[in-house]
């Protein structure tokens, strides 16, 4: 929560400009604040007691003339609040922003969904709570202040008597601030925990039903309806214990006044002074407050809760020392050996690499030779979680093995910025990308300086031009949402044609085409200059590879498509498999 | 439906209990203070300037100390009402919820019933304190307006007209900020469109090394964003600043009038504080709509929580497993759907103790409902379904959880680990005597060993049977190379569709008498599919298995087939004999994914334990009645 402190002032501190320009509105806005008590004591004494109601209501007019510029006031200072909240969020959004992207695209992440109801939801609640808790401090504030100064104008002394229980009230709730966040925080865990739990069992009321396990998952979500209920409880006793910081802090004051009014009224304070007094202190200090326990206790706590999860959230973790010595040490095992002059180009090589997905998990890849060099051409098939996608990802520097030296183009990939893993290879997933904008720029994405002849012949070559005319023309901005699964792949695979890198990676990066337009897109690819990789969603890929690479959980077999066919009863199953045979089907009718 | 929800109203203000009754004393008894607080407070003024008894501060001083106190009170009792209140109405939503037909359930989508339970649960929960403070919260306020009446007519007519002034002030700010608000919200959406396009493009990004690009992309709108927000302030400030000076001049104005009347000695100076006092808590006037506002609400929450209270749970028999090993019997089991239109017509089928029968045909043919029905996931709208002579619908719910296990195309895995996830259900297994207590306490216990790391010294049974489980599914291997094998948490899983179908399938398996696989294994490779199916066969018990099929090769593997078409059977039989029908070859033309299966159609049913009761001669004796089978049944295997 220290961060939360932190992060908030900070922020005022950049804003100082605009914070002293809410601040001097502000005092324009205390004025009526200021005078109440002091005029209304004149207009009193001097006006309606004396029987002179003429110099009475004049007063009042002085202090009708103090409202409407207070009014002004409190217009300009909500038009300076725009310049202290918005750049805040600005500061918040960026902050989401950068570390969801950062961290979806570490090595080995998953997108961070959850980044974009952080930045509708959560951004747009500190907005407002943090515009909130600005007016309600500076509010109080100046109120405060400009109702004691009052008062002091009018008895020096029982100024002096309200101002210490109204810190000794604004000291409590202070100390008892930390408790409600930290309760506040475990409700709203609760709540969402809750909304998960349930969520996950009413998708599942078929499963729960199936498996007889209703009981069982009541029980389960029962719990968290309990752990919620204990949350809220705890909120409701930190609701009390506010009710007593504000009885000493505003009540107490009030009671002050009046047990010691008989004894001011016998030493000199007239009616009108003891009136004025009472002014200052029920309409000016205790709804001053009342509405900055109420304003801090609200959304105060939920700005403090919400900003800490933003934060905890955006924090970078502290990088991982253990990853980055073992990539010292591949790195110290790449540099013996010296690359081999004048050979032809290897493109990407894997030595020794083994990688599994934690310290006590089974490898996926175990002690892994690989070398890919001008006009490779192989095709990864096996059955789904065997570690295809893995390899596609270690191959392409994503995945960091925990032993083993990934070599691109003679570099090892440990040491080299994403920005040049990129000029060596290119990765296409699954899950294609295209973004809202022009079609050109998703095509040039890879290689911005990529001339047109070429972009128009990897159009034409790997079959998106009706999607071109479709959408009429390059220069056309796209909406990704508005094209197939099916049209997003091959956006993305003209992009990676387009790229200079010499070696492609394909990892079921045509799922969603039909056989044809798979068969074009690889076939093109097979063409290209470099060295090709297919991670295999149907058979047929492996039927075009030179080389297929069998990966089905045990030692990895490696060899071209006929000679597989003959040696891996694991290959023929996959084969059969995928491969329609309608004559051998046919078998089965005699 | 109306009635409904007034009546869980009702209930709920009573689930508070006592502390709805504290709360309802301490509420009034602070109202009552607060109204009496001004005068107190005038004949206490009144009383320093000699005007009035001298033990008049003291009395306001109790008043004061009164209200504090009820004010406290209130504010926990109203807490701890409503957390009370809503605990009670979400287990009674939950067990309720839960006991429905799953039909039934699926009626409302996910996102709705989650709504109920925690959104319109917690507005219903405060029915106690929605009730208390929509009686005492008009007190103060409409006294007020009747103690200025009484102190000054003239009062009583300023405050009126202030009041008037306020209410327009407050109108007007309600268009302005909605305008405002919503071009705010349409460059925040765009941002939002943007971040998640990239994050859905993060593996093309990470390799292109692009971040910085995108992250720039993703933010260009953002001084846009800034710009309306700007406006949204703006808007806020021109009311700000036409409502600001109304409550002071309201309080200037009772001072001018008040004060012309202490002039006429009309008033005391007392009076005239008391009517400022009155004044500012009549303006609480407005917080009256806010009140009757939660009311409604809270209204509107019960009615919701009491349309899905009014659904029927489904009911259990109280049977208790008959001796038999799964013989399975559909008589003239007729299903409707939502729309009326008939989805199962009248179908009988026989299925011998530990045969194997698919179930295939056309989409729409009623395939899933038949394996619904089978299991009693869904009730028959007539007919009946019978597992070793007694109507599923009279077995009591441990003794159906214990015989029958189903297997999904996309199933749900329901828990906080994998090992919970797989033993969801199956604790009566190891718990003996299958009770209708608590059932939950064997199958915590069961993943908690694992959890715990205690297998061998507490429970190898329990954990044995989970690993047994996951290898019978051919999932053992996947779960060994997560990074905390069985004790990885499911939500930090990624698993493709036939994975998470095995999981589901290794969740079913504890089942000793039938187990359904509604096309549970769809998602995998033929190897994977073999040896899935041999371990099923393999299982100690020889249960009947019902498995809704694409594929030729599980159907040509089965001992029966059961052919759908338009929710009529037409054709039970082995598959080489309807393989001769055109029409039976085309239901897996259809299908997307062609096996080469029929290459080698499947060996006649070898019965490998003691001699059967049926004969692996054809179908007709397949589906001939079979009288009781005996202990150790007929067994089959599943060969290729």
């Amino acid at each position: 929560m220290s961060g939360v402190v932190r992060f908030t002032a900070a922020a005022l501190r950049r804003r100082a400009r605009p914070l002293g320009r809410l601040a001097g509105w502000s005092a324009a806005e205390a004025l009526p604040a200021l005078l109440a008590g002091n005029l209304t004591a004149r207009a009193v004494d001097d006006g309606f007691l004396a029987g002179r109601p003429g110099t009475g209501l004049a007063w009042l007019g002085v202090l009708a003339v103090a409202v409407a510029i207070g009014a002004v006031g409190t217009n300009r200072a909500y038009a300076c609040l725009g310049d202290v909240v918005e750049p805040f969020r600005d500061e918040l959004a960026e902050r989401v922003v950068t570390g969801a992207l950062h961290r979806s695209t570490a090595a080995g992440a998953r997108p961070e969904t959850a980044a974009v109801a952080r930045l509708t939801h959560q951004v747009e609640i500190v907005r407002d709570t943090f515009a909130g808790l600005v007016m309600v401090v500076r509010g109080f504030l100046f109120t405060a202040v400009a109702a004691l100064l009052g008062l002091f104008s009018l008895t020096p002394v029982v100024a002096g008597v309200v101002a210490v229980p109204l810190i000794a009230g604004l000291a409590l709730f202070a100390a008892t601030l930390p408790a409600m966040v930290v309760r506040q925080r475990d409700y709203v865990h609760a709540d969402e925990r809750l909304g998960e739990v349930a969520g996950a069992a009413f998708t599942g009321h078929r499963d729960v039903v199936a498996c007889g396990a209703q009981e069982i998952v009541a029980d389960r979500v029962g719990r968290q309806v309990h752990r919620q209920a204990g949350a809220e409880y705890a909120l409701a006793r930190m609701a009390a214990l506010r009710s007593l910081s504000l009885a000493v802090g505003g009540w107490l004051p009030l009671a002050v006044l009046l047990l010691a009014a008989p004894w001011l009224v016998r030493h000199g304070l007239t009616a009108g002074a003891v009136l004025g007094a009472l002014v200052y202190v029920a309409t000016g200090l205790q709804p001053a407050l009342h509405a900055l326990v109420q304003g801090v206790a609200g959304g105060g706590l939920r700005f403090a809760v919400t900003l800490d999860r933003i934060l905890d959230a955006t924090t970078p973790p502290p990088t991982d020392t253990a990853a980055s010595q073992l990539r010292t040490v591949t790195e110290a095992a790449a540099e013996v050996d010296s690359p081999r002059a004048g050979a032809a180009p290897v493109w990407a090589e894997l030595r020794g690499v083994t990688f599994r997905y934690g310290p006590r998990a089974r490898p996926v890849l175990d002690g892994f030779d690989l070398t890919l060099g001008e006009g490779a051409y192989l095709a990864v098939v096996g059955p789904s979680g065997a570690g295809k996608s893995t390899l596609a990802g270690v191959l392409a520097g994503l995945l960091r093995p925990q032993a083993g030296t990934v070599l691109l183009g003679g570099t090892p990939v440990g040491a080299a910025e994403p920005a040049v893993l990129a000029r060596h290879r290119v990765l296409i997933p699954q899950e294609a990308y295209v973004f809202a904008g022009t079609l050109l720029d998703n095509l040039r994405y890879l290689r911005p300086d990529a001339p047109g002849s070429e972009v128009d012949a990897a159009v034409h070559r790997l079959g998106l031009l009706p999607l071109v005319r479709r959408l009429g023309g390059l220069t056309a901005t796209v909406d990704p949402t508005a094209l197939s699964a099916g049209e997003r792949q091959l956006v993305a695979a003209v992009r990676a044609f387009l790229s200079a890198a010499p070696l492609a990676i394909l990892d079921e990066a045509t799922c969603h085409l039909d056989p044809v337009a798979e068969a074009t897109v690889e076939e093109a690819f097979g063409a290209r200059p470099g060295a090709l990789v297919v991670i295999a969603h149907r058979i047929s890929s492996a039927l075009r590879a030179r080389e297929v690479l069998i990966l089905d959980g045990g030692r990895p077999l490696h060899g071209r498509h006929q000679d597989l066919l003959a040696g891996s009863a694991t290959y023929r199953e996959l084969v059969g498999h995928w491969h329609a045979d309608p004559v051998r089907a046919g078998v089965a009718d005699g | 439906m109306i009635a409904d929800g007034n009546r869980l109203l009702r209930q709920a203000v009573t689930y508070g209990g006592g502390w709805t009754v504290t709360l309802g004393a301490a509420a009034l008894l602070g109202a009552a203070a607060e109204l009496l607080l001004p005068a107190a407070l005038g004949l206490a003024v009144d009383a320093a300037l000699g005007q009035a008894d001298r033990w008049w501060p003291l009395a306001a001083c109790g008043l004061v100390v009164l209200i504090v106190a009820t004010d406290t009170l209130s504010n926990l009792a109203g807490g701890a009402g409503t957390a009370r209140t809503t605990a009670r109405l979400r287990q009674r939503l939950l067990g309720h919820l839960l006991a429905l037909d799953p039909r039934r359930a699926t009626r409302y989508p996910v996102g709705d019933l989650v709504g109920r339970l925690v959104g319109q649960a917690a507005d219903a929960g405060q029915a106690g304190s929605a009730v208390v403070f929509g009686v005492t919260a008009a007190l103060p306020p409409l006294g007020s307006v009747i103690a200025l009446l009484l102190l000054d007519w003239r009062l009583a007519v300023t405050f009126g007209a202030g009041l008037l002034l306020l209410a327009v002030g407050l109108r007007a700010f309600v268009t302005d900020a909605s305008a405002a608000a919503a071009g705010y919200l349409g460059v925040q959406g765009r941002i939002a469109g943007r971040l998640a396009e990239a994050l859905h493009g993060a593996r093309t990004i990470a390799a292109a090394g692009s971040v910085q690009v995108e992250i720039d992309r993703v933010l260009a709108p953002l001084p846009l964003l800034r710009a309306h927000g700007n406006r949204t302030w703006t808007t806020l400030a021109r009311a700000s600043g036409r409502t600001a000076g109304v409550a002071p001049l309201l309080q200037l104005a009772i001072v001018a009038v008040g004060g012309w009347s202490v002039a006429d000695g009309r008033l005391t100076p007392g009076q005239l504080f008391a009517a400022v006092q009155y004044a500012a808590l009549g303006a609480g006037l407005g917080s009256i709509v806010a009140t009757l506002n939660r009311l409604v609400r809270t209204r509107a929450g019960a009615q919701r929580i009491a349309a899905v209270l009014a659904e029927p749970p489904r009911s259990y028999g109280t049977a208790p497993l008959p001796a038999g090993t799964g013989q399975l019997v559909l008589s003239g089991v007729t299903v409707y759907g939502d729309d009326g239109s008939r989805v199962l017509a009248g179908i009988d089928l026989r299925v011998p103790p530990g045969a194997t029968v698919a179930v295939v045909g056309p989409s729409g043919a009623g395939k899933s409902t038949l394996a619904a029905v089978a299991g009693r996931l869904r009730d028959p709208d007539a007919g009946e379904v019978l597992l070793d002579g007694v109507p599923l619908c009279r077995l009591s719910r441990p003794a159906l959880r214990q015989a029958v296990g189903y297997g999904f195309e996309r199933p749900v895995l329901i828990g906080d680990t994998i090992a919970e996830a797989v033993t969801l259900g199956s604790a009566v297994d190891s718990g003996g005597q299958p009770g209708l207590g608590r059932a939950g306490s064997g199958q915590v216990t069961a993943a908690q060993r694992i959890e715990d790391g205690r297998a061998a010294a507490d429970g190898p049974s329990d954990v044995g049977r989970v690993v047994a489980v996951a290898r019978a599914a051919a999932i053992d291997e996947f779960v060994e190379r997560l990074p905390d094998g069985y004790r990885s948490r499911l939500d930090a899983t990624p698993m493709s569709g036939g994975e998470a179908q095995r999981l589901g399938l290794a969740r079913a398996l504890h089942a000793d008498r039938l187990l359904v696989l509604d096309d549970a294994t769809s998602s995998l490779d033929t190897a994977t599919e073999h040896r899935i199916a041999a371990a099923v066969a393999a299982h100690r018990d020889r249960r009947t298995r019902l498995v809704v099929t694409h594929r030729v090769a599980t159907a040509a593997a089965a001992d029966l087939v059961a052919w759908l078409d338009g929710g009529r059977l037409r054709g039970v039989g082995a598959h080489r004999e309807l393989w001769r029908d055109p029409a039976y070859r085309a239901v897996f033309a259809a299908s997307s994914l062609p096996d080469p299966a029929p290459a080698k159609p499947a060996e006649p049913a070898r019965p490998t334990g003691p001699a059967g009761a049926i004969a692996p001669t054809g179908p007709a004796d397949a589906i001939a009645p079979t009288g009781p089978a005996g202990p150790a049944g007929p067994a089959v295997e599943v060969v290729r």
